[in-house]
């Protein structure tokens, strides 16, 4: 019995790891299409890392912890980070080229505008600091 | 063509996709038919009642406590009953299938559910959704919505979206 449990535990999570597997392809297919798109942005690149992020006036996840995230690494790194706002209402054009289907997304750029990260939904503070360090 | 979009909380419907996913892969580990089919009664009722099948887990539980926020955008009803509905139909064929022994067709299913669902939770696509605006296009009875404006038939609607 438990063996059986076993093995069905552990194709279960192969399953998963599919999917996981899956995600992760997509998510390289965004970086390549925003690091295409960078100059959308920009005329000229910042030389520091930039966060990117999308939402909207009622997004009410990205109002009370995506905003608050990305203020308290705003305290810490100061101008050591660029961080630009776009409202996916009055730019859906933007939203459109960098591939955003949800808000918030936020899109990590390192200096040399390469997309390194991309966060589907909430990120909360750790992880983007996280993120930052490996830039 | 112009319509009325209601107003549509997403979190009610991801804490519903969360759960079945949950459910069902729990169904799967330990070899219960019958959890793959209390999910299939579930969302069968939730499909006759026109609400999420598990829906009352975060309008009862989850929302008062504040641990998840609503996410109230403007929206058809109609694809996603019609997603629900669609997954029902997977998961009572999935749990026949169970029950009749064939465990091979009964357990692909079930997965194939629990796929969707986290597609529509993670990815922000929901394939039901998708396959009503596809009706739509082909001019069935009851399949009247079209999908809100600027929105890819069967993708999660940005905020402000309207027709």
């Amino acid at each position: 019995m438990s063996a059986e449990i076993l093995l069905r535990f552990g194709l279960a999570i192969v399953i998963i790891g599919l999917g996981v597997f899956a995600y992760w392809l997509i998510n390289q297919r965004l970086l390549v299409r925003a690091s295409n798109n960078v100059f959308t942005l920009f005329k000229k690149l910042p030389n520091k890392p930039v966060l990117i992020y999308f939402t909207t006036p009622d997004c009410v996840p990205c109002k009370t912890v995506q905003r608050p995230a990305i203020d308290r690494i705003l305290n810490l790194l100061g101008e050591k980070l660029q961080v630009i706002e776009i409202d996916a209402t009055e730019h859906p054009d933007l939203a459109k080229t960098w591939g955003v289907m949800s808000v918030p997304t936020t899109f990590l750029l390192d200096a040399r505008g390469e997309a390194r990260f991309v966060n589907n939904g909430v990120a909360r503070a750790e992880k983007l600091l996280e993120q930052i360090q490996t830039l | 063509m112009t319509q009325t979009l209601q107003k549509v909380d997403h979190s009610a419907l991801k804490t519903n996709q969360i759960i079945i996913i949950s459910l069902n892969i729990l169904a799967f580990i330990l070899n219960l038919p019958i959890l793959a089919a209390f999910v299939a009664l579930m969302m069968g009722i939730g499909s006759a009642l026109k609400i999420p099948g598990f829906g009352f887990v975060y309008k009862n539980l989850l929302k008062p406590r504040g641990w998840m926020k609503p996410d109230i955008l403007d929206d058809n009803p109609e694809p996603h009953r019609f997603s629900q509905i669609l997954g029902f139909v997977f998961m009572s064929a999935g749990s026949i299938a169970l029950f009749l022994g064939a465990s091979t067709l009964g357990w692909g299913l079930v997965w194939l559910v629990v796929a969707l669902a986290a597609l529509n939770a993670f990815g922000g696509f929901c394939v039901g959704c998708a396959v009503y605006y596809w009706l739509v296009r082909l001019n069935l009875p009851g399949f009247t919505k079209e999908p809100p404006a600027g929105t890819f038939p069967g993708m999660k609607p940005r905020v402000g979206a309207s027709r």
